[in-house]
């Protein structure tokens, strides 16, 4: 079995707590993204799975199996960095063939697998070229092609699209996806790219300062997000989050918004589980889901910018630029004007002001 | 500040061509980004305008006035890198005043001119910290500061931003384009990067193997792209290039997955891109007419949904809003607006 079990796991550097204890299951033939920004603590994990690093307390299980003191070569993983290492004197055939010789596997069978491989990752007119000669691009894919023909039980993935420019990044993502699909290995994929993970993942372990913040399928995640972090990191752009103050009207519950207006009534099983606590909360809404208004109706926020990225328009709204609104690529807005705005219902989200965990809405009964 | 401009500009590296009679102008208080695929001649464009390379022929005019014999050093032109360069041992202060001190500026004018770049940075509160104790983007901030100090004619940036986070670079690129706007420069910025590319840019120049094949506004291009190696270049997903096969009135395209009517300029036509937002995707029923295609792949990407499909032995990409509801192995009907699919004849070039 190729699951992976991490229970309490935790990392320390000295003083720096790299990881913090990480509960996480992996299941057997799984892709699962381990996703965020720089020192968060996803490569740590990823080098404890590897066996490149010790845990400093908690436990690694592949399926009934305790990793503890089991060295890298011993645990059936592969392993692809950001900076692929490939051996450039040798040809991409020779690179290829490297671990099935070394595991003393027949010559025929060996020539076959590397064929088969290079097929795969469309390599089968470059085989005798010698790796010193190939661009970035191709080395990744070398990179990877040589630890996928050993089939290890798991494959671990280390930001292996960083280095590659961004068209030959859109091509990687679809292989990446096919080849785990292929040969249902259990992959773990480090990133600091949500579009990655939400591409290729199964599941999605989001992670920051050393804490996992939520697992779940990608639009688990993109759709109810545990807390403000989560849901201004998934999304291209993430997620608009306004800090307010709850106001009681004639009409229900508000978010006084200050200079950005005051919001629509907010749905009673929202407003109920608000009652029920206090302070500032998040408004929080996803920029594909503004839907415009007459000028001066519902909530109002400068253009201060735009871009235009073909299929496209992504406006930047208030001086600090911090909301966003997502339109397609004609729809009329203008900058330096304003836009007047509302959010659906079915498209709210709100936080708690301090925490920042997402406040839900209270469960209507009978 | 400056307008540039390249007057068919060709260079040889022994038998390989890097640039092919390149001709552009860049205005002054322009924002150029020079596009294109690894190796397309981007960087051979920088090193000549700064004066590390001579062209074979043509001519590198700055404002007008010829510089193919003005050395590196009198040109005035600042030049940030990809990997930044900052001095790790000094701060950032000490780092912006460097091409001040160089020059043997006076203390008084120094201290002015850095505190006038760090407040248009927004640098001020971190001058006194070394590169190691800056994110990424507050020494993107200072590596441009030392770039702009000594006022140069055109600032050229190349590739700055690839080596920071995804999320990092989609707000940095916005900075970078409000930074050129309130400072008024001229500046050339290269990418490997379409969404960067189009993001910043006034105006962009797209090169494929040392040629220019287009230049015009973001929009523009990718509009209307020029032939179909722009067309493929600008978008994510790529543009679906489908062959033509005609059928009495009609182009058959993805084995009979999608028809079109036949007409105007497009009779001419070899092949049809269309872009993957442009291709309509609805459940198949028995009541419609042709042939159903089949969902391949769905990736769910929140606001929006790419569906990989496939017709025969086509396979094409729609981008959908939202998150509709489309399974693998599903029957689909495929449809497109005539007027939204681009025409390419025999060659490639666009047909209008």
């Amino acid at each position: 079995m190729s699951t992976i079990h991490l229970r309490k796991l935790a990392k320390k550097f000295g003083n720096f707590t790299a990881l913090k204890s990480m509960d996480l299951d992996i299941a057997d033939g799984e892709f699962m993204a381990i996703l965020g920004p720089s020192g968060c603590g996803k490569s740590t994990t990823m080098n404890m799975i590897a066996g490149l690093e010790e845990p400093t307390s908690g436990s690694i299980h592949f399926g009934a199996r305790d990793m503890a003191g089991v060295p890298m070569g011993r645990r059936n993983v592969g392993f692809v960095f950001q900076n692929y290492a490939i051996f450039t004197h040798m040809t991409v055939r020779q690179n290829l063939a490297y671990g099935p010789t070394m595991q003393r596997m027949p010559v025929a069978d060996v020539k076959t697998k590397v064929e088969e491989m290079a097929s795969f990752l469309q390599l089968t007119e470059l085989l005798d070229r010698k790796a010193d000669k190939l661009s970035v691009n191709i080395l990744q894919r070398v990179a990877i092609g040589r630890s996928a023909i050993l089939k290890p039980a798991i494959f671990l993935l280390d930001e292996p699209l960083s280095n590659v420019d961004a068209a030959f990044r859109a091509v990687m993502r679809t292989e990446l996806k096919q080849l785990q699909r292929q040969f249902r290995q259990t992959m773990v994929y480090v990133t600091h790219d949500q579009l990655e993970a939400m591409t290729m993942a199964d599941r999605i372990a989001v992670m920051d300062h050393g804490v996992l913040q939520q697992v779940g399928t990608p639009l688990e995640i993109y759709n109810n997000p545990a807390n403000i972090f989560v849901a201004s990191f998934i999304g291209s752009p993430g997620m608009n989050l306004l800090k307010g103050k709850p106001v009681e009207s004639k009409e229900g519950l508000r978010v006084d918004l200050g200079p950005v207006g005051a919001t629509p009534v907010l749905p009673p099983a929202l407003a109920s589980r608000l009652r029920q606590s206090n302070g500032d909360v998040w408004y929080g809404f996803r920029p594909e889901n503004i839907n415009v208004e007459k000028k001066s109706r519902g909530l109002t926020l400068p253009v201060t910018f735009m871009e235009r990225i073909g299929a496209r328009t992504i406006v930047h709204l208030g001086e600090d630029l911090s909301t966003k609104a997502v339109f397609d690529n004609d729809t009329p807005v203008d900058a330096g004007g304003s836009l007047s705005f509302s959010v659906l219902p079915e498209h709210l989200l709100l936080f708690d002001g301090k925490s920042g965990i997402r406040i839900e809405a209270e469960a209507v009964h009978g | 500040m400056a307008e540039i401009a390249f007057r068919n500009v060709c260079k040889h590296y022994g038998k390989i061509s890097a640039l092919d009679d390149v001709s552009f102008t860049v205005k002054d208080n322009e924002f150029f980004c020079l596009f294109g695929p690894p190796l397309s001649g981007k960087t051979t464009i920088l090193r000549i305008l700064l004066g590390l390379e001579t062209p074979d022929s043509g001519e590198v005019l700055i404002d007008g006035n010829p510089a193919n014999g003005i050395s590196p050093g009198d040109r005035n032109i600042a030049m940030v890198f990809q990997n930044l360069a900052l001095f790790p041992h000094m701060t950032a202060r000490d780092n912006v005043a460097f091409p001040l001190v160089e020059r043997n500026m006076t203390a008084s004018e120094i201290e002015k001119r850095l505190r006038d770049v760090a407040v248009k940075l927004h640098i001020t509160h971190i001058m006194h910290k070394p590169p190691g104790q800056l994110s990424g983007g507050e020494r993107q901030r200072v590596a441009i500061a030392r770039a702009l100090v000594r006022d140069p004619v055109a600032c050229l940036m190349d590739d700055p931003i690839s080596a920071l986070d995804a999320r990092l670079r989609e707000s940095t690129r916005v900075e970078l384009k409000r930074i050129q706007r309130d400072l008024g420069r001229t500046l050339i910025y290269v990418t490997h990067d379409q969404e960067e590319a189009m993001s910043v840019a006034d105006r962009m120049a797209i090169l494929v193997d040392g040629k220019i094949q287009q230049i015009g506004t973001p929009d523009a291009v990718y509009r209307k792209p020029t032939n179909v190696a722009v067309a493929r270049l600008l978008g994510s997903p790529a543009i679906n290039l489908l062959p033509m096969k005609r059928s009495d009135r009609t182009w058959q395209l993805a084995d009979g997955g999608l028809v079109l009517p036949a007409n105007g300029a497009s009779s001419a036509a070899n092949s049809i891109g269309i872009r993957p937002e442009d291709l309509k995707v609805a459940h198949w029923n028995n009541k419609l007419k042709g042939k159903p295609a089949t969902v391949f792949q769905v990736e769910p990407l929140g606001g929006t949904t790419v569906l990989t499909i496939r017709s025969g032995e086509t396979q094409l990409k729609a981008l959908l809003r939202g998150q509709p509801d489309f399974k693998p192995n599903m029957q689909v009907s495929l449809s497109c607006d005539p007027k939204s699919a681009h025409y390419f004849g025999d060659s490639g070039e666009a047909l209008q």
